[in-house]
């Protein structure tokens, strides 16, 4: 019982440890990003740049791809159901608002976790294990500032971007399958996704992104800082930084789900 | 040569900790403007992390700091940064962003602390170059070179800001005899070019012998003694002198103690 109380007591602690090591990093990288510039010590913007379109950009033939296939499953699987009412035209609604809604920022954002939340940590991971974030800081170069702070704007920006583009990709596929395979009319299929889609349905698929976006960087960066160890440390720091980020994405989605369910 | 009037560096009773092991138990000593110091110990006694504290990527426990009579353990984050321009760091494993060319790994303080035009930290990073031997490289990658070229590149790197002193990590580890002998003599290069006062952590004696002004001897977080090389092989202390000659510890006990400390059984 003793025991019992004293590894929950010691969780507690970790918990507490940790969420005071994140909103730190949090505080540093706002800092950087916002209060830094303004006190005109600059921001690496050439770097955002390029993380934007690592992060952004070449995520697009991926998550595209996923997302077209996700939307054809969308479609395939409400005819199941909506067939046997005669109601297959209405597959265009439930692709519409489930793609905007939801599966197209969640897809995206689980797919930008494998390929740059994970890559984000390994990074910093292998940059703390070869001495190369201690090297910054002898410079002079704030760690935050140098590496964390230009990801954070790119992955917040990027994430939102691609999730736009994968709402259309994702719809499309749903069209396509609807109209080739399930045989809806293309004419009704595009009236009744225009007149069931509503601006809120985008606001909330993006709004979601955005702290997705923050979710997959601070992870990413969080862990990478966390590395003990050498090669085999950045093996499991990298593991570890996707799965703590899907399982937070998902609880993100959770919240604003029941948030807008009441609104 | 060295001042030996006018230290740069003060160390008193400087205590070091890792969670509740103690590391460095009252380290005190002073480093003289233009002098190479050499920190020297075995494995485990603590010299990494005095440099550690020395560069500010630690803080310590308890002691105090000098550098040019400013309190450098209690600074904020922003006096350290500033300060730290002043110093430069070769790390053992020489910590060049593997991301950036040689070149602009030089060129990346310079780039980041000032507002000088392109040209003229290009012309800087070539002399910083030419000046460890490694002119015509700087657009090759960390990746692409061998271990001395990494560390020669470590130090030009360091010397980018043209700092008053210089920390170098276990100068001469991983490297063969010849390349080692060669950083050594850069190391002193530097030194007598630009009255450098420079602070070298190794447990290479032959390298001691070479570049050392003042030598600390290190064991177990305490300064057993300190001196210059003549001084330190007359200190008549066992450890000194079986460090010195390089004798191995005597073994203890005998074969019957060595199988009960494997099998656990007394």
């Amino acid at each position: 019982m003793i025991a019992l109380a004293g590894r929950i007591g010691r969780w507690t602690l970790n918990a507490l440890g940790a969420c005071l090591r994140v909103s730190v990093l949090m505080v540093d990288t706002v800092f950087w990003l916002v209060v830094g510039p303004i006190r005109g010590k600059g921001l690496r913007a050439r770097s955002a740049v390029e993380n934007f379109v690592d992060f952004g950009f070449r995520s697009l033939p991926i998550v595209g791809m996923i997302c077209f296939l996700v939307g054809v499953i969308l479609a395939l699987q409400s005819s199941y159901t909506l067939e046997k009412w005669g109601a297959n035209r209405f597959i265009a609604v439930l692709v519409a608002v489930s793609a905007l809604r939801e599966m197209a920022p969640l897809m995206t954002a689980i797919l930008i976790t494998g390929r740059s939340g994970s890559a984000i940590t390994a990074e910093i991971a292998t940059m703390v294990v070869n001495q190369e974030v201690d090297a910054l800081e002898v410079m002079g170069l704030n760690p935050i500032k140098y590496l964390v702070a230009p990801k954070f704007l790119a992955m917040v920006l990027a994430v939102p971007c691609v999730t736009i583009i994968a709402m259309f990709i994702m719809v499309f596929g749903g069209f396509l399958a609807s109209v080739v395979v399930v045989g809806v009319p293309a004419s009704i299929y595009i009236d009744e996704t225009i007149r069931s889609l509503a601006e809120k349905d985008l606001v909330i698929g993006l709004t979601k992104s955005v702290f997705f976006g923050i979710a997959i960087c601070w992870v990413g960066v969080y862990r990478g800082f966390q590395v003990e160890g050498g090669a085999e440390g950045v093996g499991r720091q990298t593991t570890s930084s996707v799965v703590t980020s899907i399982f937070l994405i998902i609880i993100i989605d959770l919240v604003f789900t029941v948030l807008f369910y009441f609104v | 040569m060295a001042d030996f009037t006018d230290p740069i560096i003060v160390v008193e009773d400087l205590v070091a900790k890792y969670g509740d092991r103690t590391v460095l138990d009252g380290v005190s000593f002073s480093v003289r403007r233009g002098e190479i110091f050499v920190i020297l110990g075995g494995s485990g006694s603590g010299k990494t992390t005095v440099l550690r504290n020395l560069v500010g990527l630690m803080r310590p426990a308890s002691g105090r700091i000098l550098i040019n009579g400013e309190d450098f353990t209690s600074m904020s984050d922003a006096e350290r940064i500033d300060f730290r321009k002043k110093m430069g760091m070769s790390f053992q494993e020489s910590a060049l962003l593997t991301s950036l060319s040689v070149g602009e790994n030089v060129a990346l303080p310079v780039r980041e602390h000032t507002k000088l035009e392109n040209s003229t930290i290009d012309i800087m990073t070539r002399i910083k170059l030419e000046l460890v031997g490694l002119g015509g490289f700087e657009n090759y990658l960390p990746s692409e070179l061998s271990g001395g070229m990494k560390k020669r590149a470590g130090i030009a790197r360091a010397m980018a800001m043209d700092p008053e002193i210089i920390f170098y990590d276990e100068p001469s580890a991983g490297l063969d005899p010849i390349v080692a002998a060669g950083v050594d003599v850069l190391i002193r290069k530097m030194q007598e070019t630009f009255h450098l006062t420079s602070v070298v952590v190794t447990h290479e004696m032959e390298s001691v012998r070479l570049i050392a002004d003042t030598v600390c001897m290190l064991k177990g977080g305490k300064v057993v003694a300190i001196g210059t090389l003549d001084e330190l092989e007359r200190v008549d202390h066992p450890y000194v002198q079986q460090f010195l000659a390089r004798r191995p510890d005597a073994e203890e006990g005998g074969d019957s103690s060595y199988a009960r400390s494997l099998t656990g059984v007394d």
